[in-house]
């Protein structure tokens, strides 16, 4: 800014200096033009002055009669003579005739005695009238061109006698009156009253615009003006010249600067950009984790950053011109670091770097990496030597943990029953497959290819949910197929379930699992079978239902038919009757026969498909598959079921599925009886044994609030239940069907609480 | 007092049908109703004859009708019908005093005669209900007095322990006591004494 400032202000001053210089140059100029041009004008009017006295006298002698035509001619010529601005000498009756006329030159335009202008005949009218002396305006005469004249009145007393005239041309009073030196330096030229140029001295020299100057010319007056105008002479070239040379030194000045100024700004941008790489520099090292240290050719150390103090703990200053032992050497490593700073001074550093321990200012010890790197100073000379220290502590314990946590890794995934590979997806290699994996597929398994390793087990990728090849790694992880599979060559069926992922390299990669599910499935098919059985059991119970309403739907039409028919009997034998009444009756007893042979069919054609399969039947097998289906409920009610059955007890002859039911419904019923006992005391007991020669006795015995005594019988009557949602027909049927098996079922009280329900079953026939 | 009838009530048309065709065989007169609401709706308090109820029916079975006559003071002897596996209900309903219970399927001449017992049963029943009604009729004809004097007399005082507690004079105890044996038409204190205990059942 403020060289700026300076140089518009040095600027505007050089040009107000030139300005000034040039303004005072004109002024004197100016100054010596006013002076010329008051003596031109003076000079003029002291020449029309004397040229009046003269007039005046000649007039005055005229007016006495002094004067006669020879002596007019002769004082004229004479004065003309001496005078030759004047053009003639004219004396001029009252009568307005010329009475006599001198002229400088032969011929006189008035000799004739007429006015040859206008303004000639306006300026004698205006001297008879007044009888004072004037001057007329400008004409034009043909030889002498502008002219005007002077008339000074002859008269005595009032009495008007002529007059004297006196012709000034205009370019006579230039050529006589303006001396030589005059006309050189100046232009003199007259205009009348409107501005028109009547006579000039010469035009040949350009004109000095600027400097010029008017003024009016009076006498002669009527508006005639004089105006003078100085030439452009040489010398101008000299005056300009300091000012040409003000004008191009202060360019010289002014371009210099400027580039003194680039320059200044290309030094402030050098140094701007060498202050930010300094600080960028120094926030880098300051930034760094590495640590650096410099030592000379002689161990000393010449420099250490600021990572490097820090990591040490001691202050730079503490560091700096130090050598060995550093303070920074733990004492019981002194000889290995002695040896090192030998090998690295006398440039023999491994170049891989060498692990050392270093120690805290504080006691502590860490583990660092050191790599020695030769420093060379700016002229090419190998000034010491530098070294950067990396703290491995963290790496060290990093490594460590990754370790372990990849071994806790492994150990999970090959503790897994469940077959785990991953694939790569464009060669199908095998990148990770583990123990259960290679269980079955073989312990190489890891880099060939899985499609061929698994193909006795493995999924159609057709079957897919998406091409696996072509998922981003933002896509994943995404399920592609899950199926179950048997494995050809071992049977057993897995669940494989198949995952695009994300693996630890960043690419998208296949994952199978494969659990073994063949005990589920082994599981659920004995389940499906237990399942249909359950539904023949179902009829079973239906059946049983039946057996009880059977017996009171038959009733009614058996009734009605015995109603009927004896209601007959007894009209017929009181003879008293009509017969047509006995005939409805008897109609109306045969449609109640009807009725009783279609429920008949009914219950005959429901019990067909339910026809009882009695075979030999091993007692403990059908308790262990009955235990099978209540232990779900065991294990929400918290009761343990304990099984008690001798080796040798014979087999039962009965329906394997009935029974099974039978023993069930006991033991759910047992179960739930004890919901009231404390969780410790929920125990059941099932226990079989031999009753006598030709029975089995099958005991359930449960731990629960047991059965008031005189209710024990009502627990079989059909609808009697204590549960909210029961149907009251368990007990009831279970009691048919352990008496169709022509067993019994009864129940008495567990001397030690809760109750014991015992069935007894045929051995089978041998 | 309408004619003594048999009201069977039984959902089973054809057992209704048959029932009323062989009672009347009998000569007996019969009402059928479909359910016991049906036989509520029915109900008056001289019902005489018998009730013949069917034990399982939908609805209000055959005890709960049992129960709402004995809350109406129905004196209506009744025989459940009981089919398969109803034993344990009918014997409960035996236990309030129910007439009888005869199971399905029943011996006509089992049923006939049930029915007849009841019937002379409830007739029975009936005019003993005759009597008391004529006892009490003739007690409520007696005057203050006189009713105190008969109270006395009843529980065997003699006519001048009367006279001293009632304070009055033997000759009066006597003309009321006559008074008395006259309106209640009796001719002997026992028969007084067997009276007073009628109108008081």
């Amino acid at each position: 800014m403020m060289p700026n400032v300076a140089v518009a202000v040095f600027i505007l001053a050089m040009i107000a200096l030139v300005w000034l210089l040039q303004k005072r140059e004109f002024d004197q100029q100016m100054a010596a033009l006013r002076r010329d041009v008051q003596w031109a004008e003076q000079t003029l009017r002291l020449h029309m002055q004397s040229d009046r006295e003269f007039l005046e006298e000649i007039a005055r002698d005229a007016a006495d009669g002094g004067v006669s035509n020879p002596s007019f001619q002769a004082r004229a010529a004479q004065y003309l003579a001496i005078n030759p601005h004047l053009s003639s000498i004219t004396w001029i009756d009252a009568a307005k005739a010329v009475r006599n006329a001198v002229m400088a030159t032969s011929g006189n335009h008035a000799a004739n005695g007429s006015f040859a202008h206008w303004e000639q005949t306006q300026g004698f009218m205006a001297v008879r009238g007044s009888n004072l002396p004037i001057y007329t305006k400008t004409y034009v005469s043909e030889r002498f061109g502008p002219t005007f004249e002077f008339l000074v009145p002859i008269h005595r007393g009032a009495n008007f006698m002529g007059a004297m005239v006196a012709a000034y041309p205009l370019s006579g009073m230039l050529d006589h009156l303006v001396p030589a030196w005059f006309s050189e330096k100046y232009h003199l030229s007259f205009t009348d009253a409107g501005g028109k140029l009547l006579a000039a001295n010469s035009t040949a020299q350009p004109l000095n615009q600027g400097l010029n100057y008017s003024m009016n010319f009076d006498p002669p007056g009527n508006g005639m003006q004089m105006r003078i105008a100085g030439y452009r002479d040489d010398a101008d070239l000299v005056k300009t010249l300091p000012v040409a040379l003000i004008t191009g030194l202060s360019f010289l000045v002014i371009w210099s600067l400027w580039s003194l100024r680039n320059n200044l700004a290309r030094r402030i941008r050098a140094e701007d950009a060498l202050r930010a790489e300094s600080n960028f520099r120094k926030a880098m090292e300051e930034s760094m984790p590495t640590g650096m240290r410099a030592i000379d050719m002689q161990g000393r150390i010449t420099y250490v950053n600021a990572a490097f103090c820090k990591m040490v703990g001691h202050a730079q200053a503490d560091l700096i011109g130090v050598t060995a032992p550093f303070p920074y050497w733990p004492p019981e490593c002194f000889a290995e670091h002695e040896q090192t700073l030998t090998h690295t001074l006398a440039g023999d550093a491994p170049r891989g770097g060498i692990e050392a321990r270093f120690l805290r200012k504080n006691g502590e010890r860490f583990d660092v990496r050191v790599y020695e790197a030769p420093l060379v100073d700016a002229s090419g000379r190998q000034a010491g030597w530098m070294a950067s220290i990396h703290d491995i502590t963290e790496q060290r314990r990093a490594r460590a943990e990754l370790e372990a946590s990849h071994q806790r890794f492994m150990t999970v995934l090959d503790g897994l029953d469940a077959a785990i590979y991953v694939a790569g997806l464009e060669a199908d290699e095998i990148l990770f497959a583990n123990k259960a994996f290679k269980n079955i597929y073989g312990h190489d398994a890891v880099g060939r290819n899985c499609w061929r390793v698994t193909s006795a087990c493995r999924p159609d990728p057709a079957q897919f949910i998406a091409a696996a090849r072509k998922l981003a790694p933002h896509q994943t992880p995404l399920e592609l197929h899950d199926t179950e599979l048997q494995n050809r060559l071992n049977g057993r069926w897995y669940q494989v379930r198949e995952r695009a992922i994300q693996w630890v390299d960043g690419r998208v990669v296949r994952m199978e699992t494969a659990t073994d599910i063949t005990d589920r499935r082994n599981m659920e098919e004995l389940n499906s079978q237990q399942q249909e059985r359950l539904q023949q059991t179902s009829r079973l119970i239906t059946m049983g239902e039946m057996a009880s309403s059977l017996a009171h739907e038959l009733n009614q039409p058996l009734s009605a038919i015995a109603n009927y028919n004896m209601g007959c009997v007894n009209r017929l034998q009181a003879n008293d009757y009509r017969p047509e009444e006995l005939l409805a009756a008897m109609q109306k007893a045969s449609v109640q026969a009807e009725r009783a042979g279609k429920i008949i069919r009914r219950v005959r054609d429901f019990i067909r498909k339910s026809e009882p399969n009695r075979t030999a039947v091993r007692v403990a097998e059908v308790i262990e598959e009955a235990i099978g289906f209540a232990e779900l409920d065991a294990r929400k009610a918290g009761a343990r079921i304990d099984v008690s059955v001798p080796p040798d007890l014979p087999a039962a002859y009965a329906d394997k599925i009935m029974i099974e039911q039978v023993l069930l419904n006991l033991v759910k019923n047992g179960i739930e009886a004890m919901h009231d006992t404390p969780r410790s005391g929920r125990a059941l007991s099932i226990s079989a044994r031999a009753n006598g020669k030709d029975f089995i006795e099958v005991n359930v015995a449960d731990r629960g609030s047991g059965v008031p005594a005189g209710q024990s019988e009502r627990l079989f009557a059909p609808f009697y239940t204590t549960k909210p949602e029961g149907m009251g027909m368990g007990l009831n049927i279970c009691r048919s069907i352990i008496e169709f098996h022509h067993g019994r079922l009864w129940m008495v009280a567990n001397p030690g609480g809760g109750s014991v329900f015992s069935f007894t079953l045929p051995l089978s026939p041998r | 007092m309408t004619e003594p009838r048999v009201h069977i009530i039984d959902d089973d048309e054809a057992m209704r049908d048959s029932l009323k065709w062989l009672l009347e065989s009998r000569g007996l007169e019969v009402e059928l109703y479909p359910s016991a609401e049906a036989f509520l709706r029915a109900f008056s308090s001289d019902f005489c004859g018998c009730l013949v109820l069917d034990v399982r029916m939908p609805g209000m079975t055959g005890l709960d009708l049992y129960e709402q006559l004995r809350a109406r003071a129905s004196t209506l002897p009744v025989i459940f019908i009981t089919g398969h596996g109803d034993v344990p209900m009918a014997v409960s309903a035996l236990k309030q005093g129910a007439a009888d219970f005869i199971e399905k399927p029943f011996n006509d001449q089992d049923m006939l005669r049930l029915i007849e017992a009841c019937m002379k049963q409830d007739r029975a029943a009936a005019s003993k209900r005759a009597e008391n009604a004529i006892a009490a009729r003739r007690l409520e004809s007696l005057t203050q007095r006189e009713r105190e004097v008969l109270d006395l007399i009843v529980v065997g005082k003699l006519n001048k322990q009367i006279a001293d507690e009632l304070g009055i004079s033997i000759k009066t105890v006597e003309v009321h006591r006559s008074r008395v044996m006259e309106k209640m038409g009796a001719n002997s204190v026992a028969e007084l004494v067997q009276l007073v205990l009628k109108s008081r059942s």
